[in-house]
């Protein structure tokens, strides 16, 4: 039986760049296709405002609503999976950045992605595989300079095997 | 009882060799984790986690439980004063795969005494050693684990 839940997924990462660098680094196209698998961000970030990741042939990967901007520590938005037509229906996760200054040069750096109505725990998967993968390249393109190249992971089999259960 | 488990993930763009030397190398451990890892990396060897001064003074000791180079590393932790007690010993698991042109390096760290110090300490310390890991053998130079809050 499927179990449902409302736990958080939380990334952690430190990283050698400033607390404006970091925040461009999030918020700004140019950036985020060097290493969100050449996914580009679209927002006005503010307040009410919709956020949108698309996949490098212009399609809507994900989109959402800005709940929360403060730059250039923190951002929270609502996060619904588009690229999956069975994911559409689930309630929206909420995502949120945080940046905070920890210490002389280095930032940390928090992910969260929180569910605030209760979802199938195999949906759980796609991110925590995908978030490591994502932030690790944030990190080594602020760090170096270069691009962090990675193909997005395919969805874990548990993931699989709730959208399979879905098109039933 | 119910034993609480930390798992990190982080992707480095190195090779398994390097990340395996990373781990066992106390020259390297020095500089991204500001403790030497010192054993001959033998299973049922000891291993320590040892300050630099003279007494070598060790904050985790341990044992060598699965060395397969350069992919698995299995370890007892502990608190060298509760080196005899099997419920503050917990377990960490290194597992080093070659993910495209990264490094795919998961620490799963388990067998963990529900809300301890053991299990905040290492909730917060496993980010910030690993992030100043993957920081060293990309760019060559660690971030500095001393002067960090976390």
């Amino acid at each position: 039986m499927a179990r449902l839940t409302t736990e958080s997924t939380i990334y952690i990462t430190y990283i050698a760049t400033t607390p404006e660098k970091c925040w461009e680094a999030i918020t700004t196209a140019a950036f985020t296709k060097l290493y969100f698998f050449g996914h580009t961000v679209e927002s006005d970030w503010k307040a009410g405002g919709d956020i949108i990741y698309r996949t490098p042939d212009g399609k809507v990967d994900v989109q959402g609503r800005i709940l929360e901007c403060d730059p250039p520590h923190f951002v929270r938005f609502t996060w619904r999976v588009d690229w999956i037509a069975e994911l559409r229906h689930p309630p929206d996760s909420i995502v949120s950045y945080r940046i905070e200054r920890a210490g002389d040069g280095v930032v940390r750096f928090t992910m969260t992605e929180e569910h605030p109505e209760p979802i199938d725990a195999r949906l759980l998967e796609g991110g925590r595989s995908g978030w490591p993968l994502i932030l690790s390249g944030l990190k080594s393109v602020l760090e170096t300079g270069k691009m962090f190249k990675a193909d997005p992971p395919s969805p874990p089999k548990a993931m699989q095997d709730y959208i399979k259960e879905l098109q039933k | 009882m119910n034993k609480a488990k930390f798992v990190y993930v982080t992707y480095i763009r190195s090779t398994p060799e390097k990340v395996w030397d990373a781990l066992i190398n106390p020259e390297v451990t020095r500089q991204y984790w500001n403790h030497h890892n010192a054993s001959d990396w033998k299973p049922g060897s000891a291993w320590e986690h040892q300050r630099f001064d003279a007494a070598k003074t060790a904050d985790i000791a341990g044992k060598v439980i699965e060395v397969s180079a350069p992919k698995r590393l299995v370890i007892s932790w502990a608190s060298p004063n509760s080196l005899n007690d099997p419920a503050k010993t917990s377990r960490v698991t290194f597992d080093i795969e070659r993910s495209d042109e990264d490094v795919r390096l998961t620490v799963t760290h388990d067998e963990l005494e529900p809300e301890s110090d053991m299990l905040r300490g290492i909730s917060g310390g496993w980010p910030l050693v690993l992030s100043s890991l993957k920081t060293l053998l990309e760019t060559g130079k660690a971030i500095d684990v001393t002067k960090h809050k976390r």
